[in-house]
């Protein structure tokens, strides 16, 4: 037996899924969190470190972590990836300054070993805003087409309106379980 | 059997409160709440402190219960307030936590429990908590998660969203009629050595004429 089965026969017994949630600050990520756990989102502010949710999803055990996007936190993001099944990018979507960047930090984790074998979800988050990028201008600037090395999927979705965030994660998690769960 | 059974339990609360370094394994293999605490406040080395806990009913969305600390800010008066008193300082105070519920409370279905937390200057690896819940000595409910690494001077936040446990009838009842013997510890690991160690105790005859 090999060592890959005996993880994915350890992580079939509990049927854990852990979600890494990252993207630049102000994108929205804590928002979709609590917004996807029903929580009141009037009093968010910048994260200073991480947010974590443990909750039951589809049968599934979900292990939800959204780590702060300020720059100076994102050379702690590789903290973070071990064990990671899959990996949500969240964008904003009416943020165009910053698509460029946006870019270059996604493409950063694309290169990360220990994210190889990770689901990656794009939200494009704030589909509320005026002037909001589409799902097709975004799949041009971010050259997602090029990614070859991931199962990905490009998602709009408004964390304010609750639009499509259920969509997203029922996707990102059959598609780990798809992978993961196999044997049953 | 269950003489010998107690009696090798309270060998090995004595030999874990002789030695120096408290494990996950050891406090996995306890099957009652400890009698006193397991390491010292100064074991907290990486000056994690806890800022809030809060309990909500997801059905409902209601916040059941909630309470925060200051911001560091008010410390000082604090502090001065307790010279002035001159009240000795309970080196314990703050690791221990009272709840009072009602018998309504043991009726929710799902509910999220948060904790927030903030760390010292020191990053802080292999953050793990184990929570073990008992009613007398019957064990109610075991939390064991691992946060991980925790950036320095980092505020965090955990919230565990859970199925409340399904008691029968009889220990319900036993619950609401036998306040603060349900209780809990809480220990908390870096590098699978214990730092902190917290108590609770609830009630749940809130509102019940006794």
């Amino acid at each position: 037996m090999g060592f890959l089965t005996v993880l994915k026969k350890m992580k079939q017994k509990e049927k854990e899924i852990r979600i890494l949630m990252l993207g630049l600050d102000n994108a929205g990520k804590t928002t979709i969190l609590k917004r996807f756990n029903g929580e009141p989102i009037d009093t968010i502010s910048p994260t200073l470190g991480f947010n974590i949710k443990t909750l039951e999803h589809k049968g599934f055990k979900l292990n939800m972590w959204d780590v702060g996007g300020q720059k100076s936190l994102r050379s702690y993001w590789r903290n973070y990836f071990e064990c990671t099944d899959g990996l949500i990018w969240v964008v904003d979507s009416a943020d165009k300054r910053r698509l460029e960047d946006c870019k270059k930090e996604l493409y950063v984790l694309l290169q990360e070993e220990r994210l190889a074998g990770a689901t990656l979800l794009i939200f494009a988050n704030k589909q509320d805003l005026p002037g909001a990028c589409t799902v097709e201008e975004l799949k041009d600037i971010l050259d997602l087409e090029s990614i070859k090395t991931h199962h990905w999927k490009i998602v709009s979705c408004s964390a304010v309106t609750g639009e499509n965030l259920l969509k997203g994660i029922d996707w990102i998690v059959e598609d780990i379980a798809a992978r993961i769960f196999t044997l049953d | 059997m269950s003489v010998v059974r107690e009696k090798n339990i309270s060998k090995h609360l004595t030999q874990l409160e002789k030695t120096n370094v408290i494990t996950p394994d050891d406090v996995l293999r306890l099957n009652k709440i400890s009698e006193n605490y397991l390491c010292t406040p100064d074991a907290n080395i990486y000056e994690i402190d806890f800022t809030r806990f809060k309990i909500r009913d997801l059905e409902s969305g209601a916040i059941l219960f909630e309470i925060s600390k200051p911001v560091t800010e008010n410390l000082e008066n604090v502090s001065e307030e307790n010279i002035e008193n001159n009240e000795p300082i309970d080196p314990n105070s703050g690791r221990f936590v009272r709840y009072q519920f009602t018998p309504q409370f043991l009726k929710l279905k799902t509910v999220g429990a948060t904790v927030e937390f903030t760390v010292g200057s020191r990053p802080v690896n292999r953050f793990r908590m184990i929570e073990r819940h008992f009613f007398r000595d019957k064990l109610l409910k075991t939390f064991d998660f691992e946060f991980g690494f925790c950036i320095p001077y980092s505020r965090n936040t955990c919230e565990h969203i859970y199925e409340f446990p399904t008691l029968s009838e009889d220990i319900v009842a036993e619950m609401i009629t036998n306040p603060f013997e349900t209780r809990s510890d809480s220990f908390y690991f870096v590098d699978d050595c214990l730092i902190m160690h917290n108590k609770a105790d609830y009630a749940y005859n809130g509102g019940v004429q006794t």
